[in-house]
């Protein structure tokens, strides 16, 4: 996953002269997760920055040059910081295209680790897009694996909105092979990962692979679940989406954020209004409970959705 | 601590002569022209806002108007501009017509910014915005002033116009400090009128006595002081400021030292300050100050004057005109342009 993230921010840097990438430890540290590893010592300090401590300033700072003609790539060493430069990303960032009567376009992409690692506790551990995916113009982005990664932040890099690509420390080690060469995937469209006809299971990031397991013990179960990576959480692919609800007549949400006005919230209202009549069950969630994450690895496990639950959800659902 | 105390060191020394004699009759009387534009603006958009046809916030520059007089004059359109919510004086300067400006504060089609803006966010094909959160714009600016360095245009800068008010705001600081940290050519203008809102700056900022000097201390850069009510010294501290940018590749610091004749917005009837301090301080008139010195030195007349202020008038007055007959924004437009291309 490390390597396929450089590789697209490499070939994105080798492209086009105005992409630089600038955040806390991105330069000689080589990275907080070493996902910058090498890029200093081959494009210099011109264009991998090593920022102060200082969130609210070098993401002001990116929007303010990405309006001027530049295509920053921020990093933020966790997506929990940036909290403290949320006016900068939700007042600027968001608002500027639209505000400015379509004068100023931001082109930007904010990247890093989203949601839960290992027993970090909950001012490292907040899963973030529910929140920004409350407001209009942005997208939001959370790959599952490595090869919709790279395909991904490539597109991200050339798209002209401000884009909020969510990584996750949690998957940074998975490995897949991908291509070296050069390919871009869609902003805003989903990804069947698994067919299957009884039961629709929509989420998205590391979640996916816990639904992977929970699919394989359903089909030991004779229980065919048809699995969607959302990959693109806005734009959400509806589409995608209704198209196997409409098949399956089911649906479970899965997702790592919690479960107030979550994620899972929007796409269960978007199936009932699209999918009503082909329901044959209430939809169900399984997300974080309503507590900050706690650091207790035990409790850690009760707060998360883990495999067991999705498994008695989607049990219960088609009971 | 007095609030008089904040004001004690002397403004930045300025040869007027010299500055008068470069720019010349004719850039004088336009600077003059362009000062009364923004007052006439500003006086009619008011009177419109009291008439029910203007909404939201809104915030004179009326008092302030040397100040982005002078700074703008001197700035060519290869460079950036940042501003404020109080930003109807910045989009008149750099070229926007009074009709667009009007039709904006109006909510209509053919306003600066389609209507989606308002008063508080304007903007030209240099001028980033006015900007609604306090300090928000000041790493805007910075971000700016790095793409000048990024691209290599020396010639290039970016200036941000802020309160005083915004001098707490970590924006500012974090601004500041990597602006000095990575050598990037900003220009942060602080336009001190010495309230924000109805809270003195002495009541805001910690140690403030020539707290602006001494931030720019702090961080390492150039500080100016000019007397925000006369164009004379702002023009010649400004363009002293522009060159050393120009040279050095470093930010600067400026504090302009003004008065807000209006309450900080139209919603504020300034039951913190007393009329005689009002009243005092609106006797220094940067208008008036800029008219006698143009008499003095036999570069302009009372009539000219006059008809100057006419003129402005006029235009001020066609801009609501323009505005009341011009259509309202199509329902249909809403959701256009929420992404871009």
């Amino acid at each position: 996953m490390r390597e396929a993230l450089r590789q697209a921010i490499d070939e994105e840097m080798t492209r086009d002269e105005r992409v630089f990438i600038l955040g806390e430890e991105v330069g000689k540290y080589q990275g907080a997760y070493k996902i910058t590893k090498g890029l200093l010592e081959k494009w210099g300090p011109k264009r991998v920055i090593d920022t102060p401590i200082s969130e609210l300033g070098f993401a002001g700072l990116g929007i303010g040059a990405a309006m001027t003609g530049l295509r920053p790539i921020v990093e933020f060493m966790s997506f929990n910081f940036s909290f403290v430069a949320c006016d900068q990303i939700i007042s600027n960032a968001i608002k500027t295209y639209y505000m400015s009567g379509g004068r100023f376009s931001v082109p930007i992409v904010f990247r890093g680790p989203n949601g839960a690692a290992a027993q970090v506790s909950c001012q490292h551990s907040h899963c973030v897009e529910a929140i920004y995916a409350n407001l209009p113009g942005l997208i939001i982005i959370a790959p599952s694996n490595a090869y919709d990664a790279k395909g991904l932040l490539k597109a991200a890099c050339r798209n002209n909105n401000p884009v909020l690509f969510l990584e996750c420390e949690l998957l940074y080690n998975d490995k897949m092979e991908i291509p070296t060469e050069e390919y871009l995937l869609p902003i805003g469209k989903a990804n069947i990962v698994e067919k299957g006809s009884d039961i629709t299971i929509v989420t998205h990031s590391r979640m996916v692979k816990l639904c992977k397991e929970a699919c394989i013990q359903l089909a030991q179960e004779g229980i065919h679940a048809e699995l969607i990576d959302l990959r693109t959480i806005k734009p959400l692919d509806i589409t995608t989406i209704a198209e196997s609800v409409r098949k399956t007549n089911h649906a479970v949400l899965v997702e790592e954020g919690h479960i107030f006005a979550g994620i899972a919230a929007e796409v269960g209202f978007q199936i009932q209004k699209h999918c009503f009549d082909f329901l044959d069950a209430p939809l169900a969630r399984v997300c974080q409970r309503e507590t900050p994450m706690p650091y207790s690895k035990v409790l850690e496990k009760e707060t998360l959705p883990t495999v067991e639950r999705i498994l008695y959800t989607v049990r219960e659902t088609l009971s | 601590m007095q609030e008089d105390k904040l004001l004690t060191k002397p403004f930045f020394d300025v040869n007027r002569n010299a500055v008068l004699q470069a720019l010349g009759k004719d850039a004088l009387c336009t600077c003059l022209q362009k000062m009364l534009l923004i007052r006439n603006f500003e006086i009619r958009a008011e009177a419109a806002y009291q008439h029910g046809h203007i909404g939201g916030f809104f915030h004179s520059y009326i008092g302030q108007e040397a100040i982005q007089t002078a700074a703008l004059t001197l700035l060519g359109p290869q460079n950036w501009f940042i501003t404020t919510y109080r930003c109807h004086a910045m989009a008149l300067l750099l070229g926007a017509t009074p009709n667009e400006v009007m039709a904006e504060l109006y909510g209509k089609a053919t306003g600066n910014a389609k209507g989606r803006g308002g008063s508080m966010h304007l903007y030209t094909d240099r001028m980033l915005g006015g900007f609604g959160i306090v300090g928000g714009q000041i790493p805007i600016a910075t971000g700016a002033a790095f793409s000048c360095k990024y691209q290599n245009q020396k010639n290039s800068l970016a200036i941000c116009f802020l309160g005083e008010g915004a001098v707490p705001q970590g924006a500012f600081h974090e601004s500041v400090n990597l602006a000095s940290l990575w050598s990037l050519p900003c220009v942060y203008v602080i336009e001190n009128n010495q309230w924000g809102m109805g809270t003195h700056v002495s009541n805001a900022i910690a140690n403030a006595e020539h707290f602006a000097e001494k931030v720019a201390a702090a961080y390492g850069i150039s500080f100016y002081r000019l007397d925000g009510m006369d164009f004379t010294n702002c023009y010649g501290g400004f363009d002293a400021a522009f060159k050393e940018v120009h040279e050095s590749s470093r930010p600067v610091l400026i504090e302009c030292i003004a008065e807000r004749f209006k309450g900080h917005s139209i919603s504020d009837p300034g039951l913190y300050r007393t009329k005689e301090s009002l009243k005092a301080c609106m006797q220094r008139d940067p208008i008036l100050i800029f008219k006698d010195e143009l008499i003095k030195r036999g570069m302009l007349t009372e009539e000219a004057y006059k008809t100057y202020d006419k003129e402005a008038r006029d235009r001020a007055i066609a801009a609501t005109e323009f505005a009341e007959k011009s259509p309202w924004p199509d329902p249909i437009s809403l959701e256009e342009e929420v992404m871009a291309l």
